[in-house]
């Protein structure tokens, strides 16, 4: 799994970061920065709960690594 | 500095007409040296017959000649033939936005040659079963040009033209085939490929003008032919827009792989102290005579041909200030839908413009906010403008450290490089 941001709907409120602080940070106008990689499975429960926090639903957990 | 950095430069679009020219012998722009547009007797006496191929076929054969787009990101053109979705039938989308403004070599094909555009969008059409084949286009005279040449044949029954608009980045496939499907010009949050669901959800085949053009001459050439120009690797031609520091401007095909020393001797460039190649979304390089111009030698350069533009900036003119002038066009050219590219673009114009007008730590804010915005978008707009800034500071380190100590490098800002007089993107 991985995390995704629909950047056409972040805000940039910085729920995402708060839950998961150690793979998502904040550039300095507050919009999320999110660490490479796989989510691994000790982050997946508070990566869901990131996922459902954002108000502005910008961020998804993809099984898809790829992209377009 | 006597100069200012906001001076209005003329664009391509002002100039009555662009000249055109060729290194080696003309494929998309035969018989230009004769006509101002090729009509469609004149197209086929050039030309010959328009070859139909099957979609297998066509697959096969521009993945032997290894074709790739020449909108901008060089993708293999057999790739989205393969990578289209078969259940639904398909629709064919022939981009001529040309939101690239120093590039004009699209507009140059369909104001002059749009037979062959056409061409190519029924070769495409009928291999892949298409409903619709429709050519966008910004400019009026490319739109006049072509319903012009599809007034003087009957066999283009699925082609038609739609005039779209929009700020550089309304260009981006993903962005038009929203538009077409009645939505605004700008690219969807999520990133699904138009050969998975384009205009309207169905699978779209888009293509760059030059590369649907390519796809007529290849299908009536065959892949034997095709291959007797250009690069072993790279077979073909490729169309550049020439301009900047030269005595002959213009748009040119060149056999691909030919040397930019060739290529800046044939176009008059006299002692250039930097080029930009690809466009506003390419890459500052050292005008080197031994880089090979093909993608290749292109990306062991440090570039990307992107769209086929070759600007450059003359050792009597301040390179920075030009980058400057773009950076801050770009910036204004967001779409302002993507938070880091609406507030980072800004800020990496801002640090530019620190960054010429002396002031210290400007080159670090810039690197930092040019890797800040990169990849963080809807679109590539942010990652283009990224390479830009930064492919600029990493040539023009003497340049910088000339403006760091002495508030200047003593050269004027002519204006080089093309900026419409656009205002910001409408969000």
């Amino acid at each position: 799994m991985k995390l995704d941001i629909d950047w056409t709907r972040c805000d940039g409120h910085g729920l995402c970061s708060a839950v998961l602080p150690d793979r998502i940070a904040r550039d300095e106008w507050g919009f999320p920065i999110i660490a490479g990689g796989a989510v691994t499975d000790s982050e997946l429960r508070a990566a869901r709960r990131a996922v459902g926090i954002c108000p502005a639903l910008a961020l998804r957990l993809s099984a898809d690594p790829t992209h377009a | 500095m006597t100069a200012t950095l906001h001076r209005p430069a003329a664009t391509p679009t002002s100039r009555p007409t662009v000249p055109a020219w060729t290194i080696g012998a003309p494929r998309l722009l035969a018989g230009l040296d004769r006509n101002a547009v090729v009509d469609y007797t004149t197209h086929l006496q050039l030309h010959g017959p328009l070859h139909h191929t099957d979609r297998a076929r066509l697959t096969d054969t521009v993945d032997q000649v290894g074709l790739r787009g020449r909108g901008g990101a060089g993708f293999p053109f057999a790739q989205k033939l393969r990578s289209l979705r078969t259940e639904s039938r398909p629709v064919v989308v022939v981009n001529g936005s040309e939101s690239e403004p120093a590039s004009f070599k699209d507009r140059l094909l369909m104001r002059r040659a749009p037979h062959l555009v056409i061409d190519g969008a029924l070769v495409v059409a009928r291999a892949i079963n298409a409903a619709d084949a429709i050519i966008t286009v910004h400019d009026a005279i490319a739109e006049q040009a072509l319903r012009a040449a599809l007034a003087q044949r009957s066999d283009a029954g699925p082609v038609r033209i739609e005039r779209s608009t929009g700020p550089f980045a309304a260009g981006e496939v993903r962005a038009l085939a929203r538009f077409l499907s009645g939505g605004p010009a700008l690219a969807p949050g999520r990133r699904v490929l138009p050969t998975e669901a384009g205009v309207n959800n169905a699978p779209t085949l888009a293509g760059n003008v030059e590369t649907i053009a390519q796809v007529a001459v290849l299908t009536r050439l065959g892949v034997g032919r095709f291959r007797e120009t250009g690069a072993r690797t790279e077979p073909g031609t490729i169309l550049l827009t020439i301009g900047g520091a030269v005595t002959r401007p213009g748009v040119v095909e060149i056999p691909i792989g030919t040397p930019l020393g060739i290529v800046l001797a044939a176009a008059g460039a006299s002692d250039p102290q930097a080029v930009l190649i690809g466009g506003y979304h390419g890459s500052w390089l050292a005008p080197l005579p031994d880089i090979t111009l093909s993608h290749d030698g292109l990306h062991s350069a440090g570039g990307t041909f992107g769209a086929g533009v070759v600007m450059l900036i003359g050792s009597h003119a301040c390179a920075l200030g030009e980058v400057a002038r773009v950076t801050a066009w770009l910036a204004a050219q967001s779409a302002q839908q993507c938070g880091p590219c609406r507030f980072g673009l800004p800020a990496l114009a801002a640090d530019v413009q620190a960054i010429w007008s002396g002031a210290p730590h400007g080159v670090d804010a810039a690197l930092r906010h040019a890797r800040m915005v990169d990849g963080r978008g809807a679109c590539a707009h942010p990652d283009g403008t990224a390479r830009f800034v930064a492919s600029a500071l990493h040539l023009l380190q003497d340049e910088t450290a000339a403006h760091l100590q002495h508030g200047g490098c003593g050269r004027p800002v002519v204006g080089v490089l093309p900026v419409p007089a656009t205002t910001a993107a409408q969000a």
